[in-house]
């Protein structure tokens, strides 16, 4: 069994964002980092791995500053490592992303396929349906825990009462929400053993797909709005306004 | 605010990748399981079992060391995990220098083929602890004289004295001890168990509070044969040891210089005096230029002294001008933050205080102050300084 996690790095949650020319500034990034929900999903998939076999093989498309991020999950246990080179993905749109996305997990053999529920970049959510739907996989979305079956796989994932078990045979897509556990931390010897691991760069030629033009385009990035300046109030006077605004405008009494 | 270490002329990316991926996981591993609990151990005067645990799951432990379970990094790359553990707490550092430096070294380097095979994989892991036995209670910066003695009887040896200030004693399961048979120092493995051997842990620290310190007390403690160190005679042994764990303490003194730096730029930004910040003020600029200048030069030693260990091309002095420098400045760098602070910096709410006073001790500990001042001395006269006849 090949169990393919897709990966994305996004910009570390403590790194500072700022716009220039009305897109984010890649430049200006000081640490990236994975998406936290894919996290999720390559520890569940470890897991998975640990109890049932198979082998994991680490899927990211993106450009070369990635390569970082397939090292990181060879650290802690993923054996084959797969670069999607896509050096202008920001200028595709998430249709795009998710046919290459898709071919290369059909050129590894994978037929269970690990992913976050959304990136934290972008939020768009969309990798896991997008990806099931053109391999023509089982998609089970807000997944917290998987295992292995006789013929398939549980997952569980929220219901309006509570957890649902959900039962699923291969080919599938299991999108991570907040996983059971936290990503392990590397050791030293998964790192030594990351630092001799190939990476297989993958193009869109590569993978014999066409991608053809985005149809979504982002027109520009904006900031989000400054907060507006604090307000002060002096004296018992104020009491009653002050009592007014907490309770109308902040809504915190 | 979330831990951004300072690296003014990022000497960081003259690390290999390897060595960078370490960085973050020993950074990781102190952010998510040091800093939310230094200070309760501080209080209570403990070493967190589960450190322990971590350490050697992570697989940090005897770093540089090669077979038998070790990992085999880098001296560079030791310098970086002494350098990240000590941004958390020096007494956390401590434990990983005495582990790999003063324990697993010396049976790595000087002991006999079973005996590496016998302790060092369960001392990589984190299963057995070390400690490290050769300062004396009338002997510190001249263990030369050490008292503590070996007689052979025949079929085991006897061991009579005492050693103090030994960190993880009361807690270590092996003792790498220091004693002289026929008034020559050797080396010997002495394990907890051994009768007529105890461990007593010594209190009332103000320093490195959050790791054990103990006296090791020989009573007719009886040693088989085979746990003497087979391959090293005189003070050789001991020197070759601390050599290391003094590299790795001219890393890990710039790890809690940065940790001291961090809180106190967070807090002369946030801290409004005279209706501005005070870091607008230009005293309070000056010293955090000064740090930033302090920190990037001992950042800049410490990364040359482990390109130099790593290629071999080390004296000792090297290594005693690195550790006297940057102990030196990350004390003094945690001594203007905590003035920085104000009143605030007496409290655990902050880490500076509690760096201030592990300084203290790690600019006493493992050569003082002086005495690399001294041995330094020496190789420029070539005149010896520590004694004299009166």
């Amino acid at each position: 069994m090949t169990i393919a996690v897709l990966l994305k790095q996004v910009p570390d949650t403590t790194a500072k964002i700022s716009v220039n020319g009305g897109r984010v500034d890649e430049n200006a990034v000081s640490k990236w980092s994975f998406s936290p929900y894919d996290e999720y999903a390559l520890e569940a998939a470890l897991q998975l791995k640990e109890s049932a076999g198979g082998e994991i093989v680490a899927i990211t498309a993106g450009p070369a500053r990635c390569e970082k991020l397939l090292r990181d999950a060879a650290a802690v246990g993923a054996d084959t490592l797969v670069h999607v080179s896509a050096e202008n993905i920001n200028d595709l749109d998430s249709t795009q992303v998710q046919m290459l996305l898709a071919a290369a997990v059909q050129k590894s053999g994978a037929s269970v396929i690990f992913c976050g529920k959304q990136a934290a970049d972008t939020n768009a959510g969309s990798t896991g349906p997008g990806v099931a739907e053109i391999i023509g996989a089982s998609c089970i979305t807000l997944v917290s825990e998987v295992s292995a079956d006789v013929g398939g796989y549980t997952a569980t994932r929220p219901s309006s009462a509570g957890h649902e078990k959900v039962a699923v045979s291969a080919p599938c897509v299991f999108a991570f929400d907040k996983g059971v556990s936290e990503m392990r931390r590397p050791n030293v010897r998964g790192i030594m053993m990351a630092k001799k691991k190939p990476i297989e760069t993958w193009s869109e030629a590569d993978l014999g797909v066409d991608i053809g033009a985005p149809g979504v385009n982002i027109d520009s990035h904006s900031p989000p709005a400054e907060k507006p300046p604090g307000q002060k109030f002096e004296g018992a006077d104020s009491v009653s306004t002050v009592v007014g605004k907490l309770r109308d405008e902040a809504n915190v009494i | 605010m979330p831990y951004e270490a300072l690296d003014f002329y990022d000497v960081d990316s003259l690390l290999t990748d390897e060595e960078r991926m370490v960085r973050d996981m020993v950074r990781d591993f102190v952010d998510e399981e040091v800093i939310p609990k230094i200070e309760h151990a501080c209080r209570d005067g403990v070493f967190p079992d589960e450190w322990r645990v971590a350490l050697g799951e992570m697989g940090v432990l005897g770093a540089p060391l090669e077979g038998y379970g070790c990992p085999g990094l880098s001296y560079t790359a030791y310098g970086v995990i002494c350098r990240e553990l000590e941004r958390g707490d020096s007494g956390l550092r401590s434990f990983a220098s005495v582990q790999g430096s003063l324990a697993m070294y010396p049976i790595w380097d000087f002991g006999s083929e079973e005996q590496k095979q016998h302790y060092l994989p369960k001392m990589a892991s984190g299963e057995w602890i070390g400690c490290f036995g050769l300062t004396e209670p009338d002997y510190g910066s001249n263990p030369g004289d050490m008292i503590t003695k070996a007689e052979d009887m025949g079929d085991h040896y006897l061991l009579n004295g005492a050693k103090m200030w030994i960190t993880n004693g009361t807690v270590a399961q092996i003792a790498i001890v220091w004693a002289k048979l026929d008034g020559v120092i050797r080396g010997f493995i002495v394990e907890k168990e051994d009768s007529g051997f105890s461990a007593p842990e010594m209190k009332g620290k103000h320093s490195l509070k959050a790791s054990v310190t103990s006296e090791l007390v020989f009573q007719d403690c009886k040693i088989p044969k085979d746990r003497i160190l087979p391959n090293v005679k005189g003070l050789r042994g001991p020197f070759s040891c601390l050599n290391n764990a003094r590299y790795g303490i001219s890393w890990g003194a710039v790890g809690a210089a940065q940790a001291c730096f961090d809180s106190a730029k967070d807090y002369a930004l946030s801290r409004i005096q005279f209706t501005h910040p005070i870091a607008s003020y230009q005293l309070v600029q000056n010293k955090l230029a000064w740090m930033l200048r302090e920190i990037t030069k001992a950042q800049l030693l410490a990364y040359h002294l482990g390109q130099k260990k790593d290629a071999g091309a080390w004296i000792p002095e090297h290594i005693s001008l690195a550790k006297m420098n940057n102990v030196d400045i990350a004390l003094e760098i945690a001594r203007e933050a905590r003035d920085i602070h104000g009143a605030n910096g007496i409290l655990d709410e902050y880490c500076i205080m509690r760096h201030m006073a592990n300084l203290e001790s790690v600019k006493t500990y493992e050569g003082t102050h002086d005495i690399h001042n001294l041995i330094l001395g020496r190789h420029i006269t070539g005149i010896q300084a520590f004694t004299r006849e009166l």
